[in-house]
């Protein structure tokens, strides 16, 4: 995609746009927007103290010097208007919700001339009822003529708006399909390279205990926003059970996931396991057992910087005799360790002294796993742990979290990603506005997405 | 791309060496200066004699300790500007016990107190940075910036008054006792091995102990470090403190072992140029070795290149500006250290 807007220049190849071949020689960034190629970044890359008008006119390529406000936004509504591409226009992009933000990128590449419309993942953000607001918006735009290249993993939305499908594996192009041809098992095999057959997911165990693992009780801790304060969670988790807990990002996830790490002060409740509460704080957490998988790997699990042999050691600096002896960092055990851990979980290239920032998101993701599965938790408290992976490595994480559960452990699922809790959880509540709202057993996606939205409704009429 | 052009890391720093001494030599030639002679007289100045050593590890010492400071703190994520400071602070600490509180004292009792207070001078300095950042947020850039005038005008009240010379002619403190001094050959001083012993101890502490592991966790992620249960305030205040003490200890060597008095403008800018010394030195501590020699010797030479070929000593001072500016200009392969620019990221 960067050849395509002009980032990166082709070593060898041609690019032909409209049946009309270009010079790769002098092709830039300004050549590709003057061809019609417009992107949609998978992170907004609208200034957010801007409206929408205003964000569209800093990348107005119509010559004038002056910004003639009413003419900019009178333009943007028109082109809304025409392409069902609905948002609010006069208030400042940081109250545009991020469905709003991807309409408003889509507009702001349309209104540069854009015939060639990339979009990176971008339902990666969105909710389910956003996602579907999105695709009458690209159906229309390419039956005005457009063409569109949707990047996603998400095979159903692919198979439900696609003409055409490309897969791409390793920097190949494996196979260009219709759409009508290819169903879901098929592409996932072929971006796979091999058979991904249907995820095995063992009946659960029956426990007598009634003590269990994990329990949190009334909990409270401040938020980011009133929204996402957490008022009085409470929550079970019995070994040998995924509990899986649902909702759109900013309801209180990032909260709890900080609280159950130890790195966010509750106001009140507790936190226990195995009956007993634990105190607050990152190592007495740790100390008791409880795993945590972020839900930032880039910035919240892992070191970018240190080696993967580093990373595996991390959260040991304190209390592994094994790593950490007398005050010393002792190298050659961790990196013989690190090898160690590498083989067991399948993680390649085995070179324990790589910069963990050369690795894809999908082995460095699985580095952030074997670390903290190897601490042989008893609880694991797992946020998005497949976000932004591709399929192979998002089912190695999924069958991790699985053999957890089969092992007696107790894991704690937070995504976003209703299929992915659907798919994973043995019971599913959702987290809407910091609390906790349970959902019925039988409940489908559907149900659950309107559960979901349910609090932003009522968030929005109040 | 400009892979053709990147550098592998080790060598960037030679290279940039190179570049800046030859985009010199084309600016004195453009002026009129010879260029090769007056590098001559800079080299034949900094290492041309047993006299021109001697002057360049007495300047390559402090900026060896100040450098060691800095590239201590930035693996940490903690952007010090205070070596200057903090070396003031460590040579007032040391003077005062050394002409005020135990003129008197025996060798063996003079000497390690007051290296102590040196230490501890330049700690205290740097801590009350380390402690804003931690407590109230505030960043250390300005902090160690602002407390710089206040150490080094502290030092130059103390010599105006109570550290002034008994005889009040000078705004200079007493000469040191003979016990405060540091043992010399030729003029070397003891604060010269010790600089260099304390650049492998430096390097010892962040690259193989539990401490250094987390002060780079810190340095490189604050956010991971405290999932991983590591306070980035915490340890960003421990790696000051401990730059403080290495800057306070040039300074306590630059008294007991160079001008004997405290005075001020005692430091040519050593902290200022400690910056440059880290960075050369990729804050990789036995780097900073070689680094600081180069600084010590562009210092030390200056002075020869202007009575021999006639060329203003701050030629030099262009060189040192150019070493850094061609350094972080050069395209290079590999991971950037943790450098200014990078904001420390440390919210929850």
């Amino acid at each position: 995609m960067h050849v395509l807007l002009g980032l990166v220049r082709p070593d060898t190849g041609r690019l032909e746009i409209a049946g009309r071949e270009l010079d790769l020689a002098s092709y830039s960034p300004g050549a590709a927007l003057r061809a019609g190629v417009g992107m949609v970044h998978q992170h907004s890359t609208l200034v957010p103290a801007m409206t929408v008008p205003e964000n569209i006119a800093l990348a107005a390529v119509d010559g004038s010097i002056l910004f003639r406000r009413a003419r900019v936004r009178a333009r943007v509504a028109r082109l809304a208007e025409q392409y069902a591409l609905d948002v609010p226009l006069d208030v400042p992009v940081a109250q545009l919700s991020v469905g709003q933000r991807q309409r408003a990128e889509i507009l702001r590449t349309l209104e540069r001339g854009a015939r060639v419309i990339v979009l990176d993942e971008p339902t990666a953000a969105l909710t389910p009822a956003e996602t579907h607001a999105l695709f009458p918006g690209l159906r229309r735009l390419r039956d005005a003529g457009s063409a569109i290249v949707f990047i996603s993993h998400k095979l159903e939305e692919i198979e439900g708006l696609a003409d055409r499908v490309a897969v791409l594996r390793r920097g190949v192009l494996v196979a260009v399909k219709g759409a009508r041809e290819a169903d879901a098992r098929e592409l996932g095999s072929l971006m796979l390279g091999r058979d991904l057959p249907g995820l095995v997911r063992p009946p659960a165990v029956q426990r007598a205990e009634v003590v269990p693992a994990f329990a949190l009780r009334d909990l409270e801790a401040p938020g980011l926003r009133e929204a996402s304060r957490l008022k009085g969670v409470s929550l079970a988790v019995k070994a040998g059970e995924i509990v899986g807990v649902a909702g759109i990002d900013g309801n209180g996830q990032r909260e709890l996931e900080e609280v159950l790490a130890g790195v966010r002060p509750m106001t009140a409740g507790r936190i226990e396991v195995a009956g007993r509460p634990v105190a607050p704080g990152v190592r007495s957490l740790r100390a008791a057992g409880v795993s945590h998988l972020s839900g930032e790997r880039e910035r919240g699990g892992l070191v970018a910087g240190f080696t993967i042999a580093e990373n595996l050691i991390l959260k040991s600096s304190y209390d592994d005799p094994r790593f950490f002896r007398g005050g010393l960092l002792e190298l050659d055990p961790a990196r013989q360790y690190a090898r160690g851990v590498m083989q067991r979980f399948g993680i390649e290239p085995a070179d324990p002294d790589l910069d963990i920032a050369t690795l894809s998101g999908g082995n460095a993701q699985k580095v952030a796993v074997a670390r903290e599965l190897d601490a042989r938790p008893r609880v694991l408290v797992a946020v998005n742990p497949t976000r932004g992976l591709d399929v192979g490595s998002a089912r190695f994480v999924n069958e991790q979290l699985l053999a957890l559960r089969s092992e007696g452990g107790a894991v704690l699922l937070v995504s976003t990603e209703l299929d992915e809790v659907l798919l994973l959880a043995d019971r599913v509540v959702a987290l809407v506005e910091g609390r906790v709202v349970s959902v019925p057993r039988d409940a489908d996606r559907a149900a659950l997405g309107a559960i979901l939205l349910s609090g932003a409704a009522k968030s929005a009429v109040a | 791309m400009t892979a053709r052009l990147a550098a592998s890391a080790a060598l960037r720093p030679v290279l940039s060496v190179v570049l800046a001494l030859g985009m010199v030599a084309l600016g004195l030639l453009l002026l009129g200066y010879p260029p090769l002679p007056a590098l001559g007289a800079l080299a034949s100045g900094a290492f041309g004699s047993s006299a021109a050593w001697t002057a360049t590890l007495l300047k390559a010492s402090p900026l060896l300790l100040t450098g060691l400071a800095v590239a201590l703190s930035f693996r940490c994520g903690v952007w010090n500007i205070g070596a200057e400071g903090q070396l003031y602070a460590g040579a007032l600490a040391a003077t005062a016990v050394a002409t005020r509180l135990l003129p008197g004292a025996p060798v063996a009792v003079l000497a390690p107190l007051m290296t102590i207070a040196g230490a501890a001078g330049g700690a205290l300095l740097a801590a009350i940075a380390g402690a804003l950042r931690a407590v109230r947020g505030v960043s250390e850039v300005i902090s160690t910036i602002l407390l710089n005038f206040v150490a080094i005008q502290a030092v130059a009240l103390a010599v105006h008054g109570p550290l002034q010379e008994a005889s009040r002619a000078y705004p200079q403190s007493d000469a040191l006792p003979a016990a405060a001094l540091l043992p010399a050959f030729g003029r070397v001083h003891l604060g010269v091995a010790i600089a260099v012993a304390l650049a492998f101890a430096v390097h010892l502490l962040i690259f193989r102990t539990a401490l250094g592991f987390r002060m780079r966790a810190v340095g490189l992620s604050p956010v991971a470090a405290r999932f991983a249960g590591i306070s980035p305030e915490g340890h960003a205040l421990v790696s000051i403190a401990i730059a403080g003490a290495l800057a306070g200890l040039a300074g306590a060597f630059e008294v007991a072992g160079v001008t004997e008095r405290l005075y001020e403008g005692l430091s040519p800018g050593y902290g200022y140029t400690a910056i440059a010394v880290a960075l050369l030195a990729r804050l990789n501590p036995l780097a900073a070795l070689p680094a600081a020699l180069f600084f010590g010797a562009l210092e030390a030479g200056a002075g020869a290149m202007q009575r021999t070929a006639g060329v203003p000593s701050v030629v030099t001072q262009i060189v040192q500006g150019l070493v850094i500016l061609v350094f972080v200009a050069i395209p290079f392969e590999g991971r950037r250290p943790p450098l200014p620019g990078t904001p420390p990221d440390g919210a929850p």
